[in-house]
């Protein structure tokens, strides 16, 4: 028996065969995997996964992939135990999982490129796609080089070319479409529906978001199996946050852990924070925001997982809080000057909000904490710019030393 | 022919007016309306436009010049 049965509409429940496709003839619900836990528990055990590779794919009986071809080494990121960043804060078990060196293009989006990839050689695919200015091209220009596959980036063209260096390295064909953001997205879909291709956050996005999941098993294995009381992550379409969820529920579900679900922290930048307005006022739909954060890699403004955001951070009784951009900066510069981890915005965001929790009373001093960082500051430091310490100036003198950077 | 799977987004103020109205008597395409929730201050449908390339771009394009965000389901796509 497959351990995929099929996919799944998250609104009305209708099933359909395991295909690229992501949203439902009847109500154009998105569509997720179905697995036969059943069938995956006489398989799964901590031994067998403790001995597979050090990569995300030694969790490859609860993904949807039969055969890995890409992407063979992202995940298994360190799980750093943050003490000077724990005391500061009065924290004494704060965890930092640390996916700002994932490999190859250091942020999350490596773990959920490997899945979809692969997913989509096996479905026969040779091209790969998205729409992305960020660390999602990044990380697709890179494995579709190293897997042979074509690739095409969308963008809007008034974007400054500087932007998408980290992208343009790998050679994918870059199409600047003249318009804004939502008509880069309208074309993309149409093109997607059109053309074939394995668009990795349109067609075979039920698959590209379960890689998300493995954040959730590094996490639990790393803590000798056992699940964090509290979680804080970052939301911008609001995947990563239900997919670490969904994670820790499948590792119950197949019983390689026991005991209580984390409570589900979410973190917004305040210039972009559609999901947390819903959830503040109770609401079970989102409305979209025209974004205006520095937070760029999580500036969405209308999120499709938004609504399964809200309802895990109710059913988790998590909560969800924002950061402005000040706030966002002094997250990334606390993180670094205590643990010398250097995250970009989504990592401050993050940061920012754990504090905000701690500071509200809302985390026991002695609870599990793991915050998610999961981007790589080096590749938009730009934002720092002058929001860090001068160098002090000296002639080639020691008296000149002593007096001006020892004191006296 | 072509279809295309869409999601409007009224705010406040355009809810009392009949854009969808105008859409059908003004373009020539058929509106397929899958799911809906129209309430005091927001008014969101999913549904679907069925017509020819030309005629769904322009209705499209009425919708937003009224305010309306129109938004593809297939591919919520994401620019960072």
């Amino acid at each position: 028996m497959a351990k995929v049965k099929a996919l799944k509409c998250k609104e009305c429940g209708a099933e359909y065969p395991v295909e690229p496709i992501h949203v439902c003839e009847f109500c154009f619900g998105p569509l997720e995997i179905v697995y036969d836990y059943d069938e995956i528990k006489k398989n799964i055990s901590r031994e067998k996964i403790e001995k597979g590779p050090k990569s995300l794919w030694r969790y490859i009986d609860l993904l949807p992939v039969e055969n890995p071809t890409v992407g063979l080494s992202a995940g298994f990121t360190p799980l750093v135990k943050a003490e000077n960043l724990g005391k500061l804060l009065g924290l004494n078990n704060l965890y930092i999982k640390d996916d700002s060196v994932n490999h190859p293009t250091l942020s999350f989006k490596d773990r959920v490129v490997a899945v979809a990839l692969s997913k989509a050689k096996e479905f026969g695919f040779d091209t790969a796609a998205c729409a992305s200015t960020g660390n999602l091209a990044n990380s697709v220009a890179a494995h579709a080089a190293s897997a042979g596959m074509k690739c095409y980036v969308f963008i809007p063209a008034n974007l400054e070319t500087n932007k998408i260096i980290g992208s343009l390295v790998f050679n994918p064909v870059v199409v600047a479409v003249d318009g804004n953001y939502d008509d880069v997205n309208r074309l993309s879909s149409e093109i997607a529906n059109e053309f074939g291709w394995a668009f990795v956050n349109i067609n075979v996005r039920p698959f590209y978001s379960e890689g998300s999941k493995t954040l959730a098993f590094e996490v639990a294995e790393q803590l000798g199996w056992k699940i964090p009381n509290v979680v804080v992550a970052p939301l911008a379409s609001g995947s990563l946050y239900t997919k670490i969820w969904k994670g820790f529920n499948e590792l119950r579900e197949v019983g390689l852990v026991e005991g209580d679900l984390p409570r589900m922290l979410g973190a917004q930048a305040e210039g972009c924070s559609p999901i947390y307005q819903a959830f503040k006022e109770g609401r079970d739909f989102i409305k979209p925001v025209k974004p205006n954060t520095i937070a760029k890699s999580i500036a969405i403004g209308n999120p499709a997982d938004g609504p399964y955001a809200v309802k895990v951070a109710k059913e988790s009784k998590g909560d969800i809080q924002i950061a402005t951009d000040e706030e966002i900066i002094e997250g990334i510069k606390l993180l670094a000057k205590t643990e010398g981890i250097f995250t970009e915005t989504a990592g401050g965001t993050t940061i920012a909000v754990l504090k905000k929790y701690v500071e509200m009373g809302m985390i026991d001093k002695d609870e599990v904490v793991v915050a998610y960082i999961t981007g790589n500051g080096y590749k938009t430091m730009e934002v720092l710019e002058g929001k860090l310490e001068k160098p002090i100036h000296i002639k080639p003198s020691l008296a000149e030393f002593k007096s001006k950077v020892i004191g006296g | 022919m072509n279809s295309m799977k869409l999601k409007l987004i009224y705010p406040e103020e355009k809810i009392k007016e009949p854009l969808l109205s105008k859409v059908c008597k003004n373009f020539n395409i058929d509106i397929n309306i899958r799911k809906a929730n129209v309430q005091e201050k927001i008014g969101w449908l999913e549904l679907e436009f069925i017509g020819n390339d030309e005629e769904i771009e322009k209705a499209i394009n009425f919708l937003v010049e009224n305010g309306v965000e129109v938004q593809p389901i297939e591919g919520q796509v994401f620019i960072e």
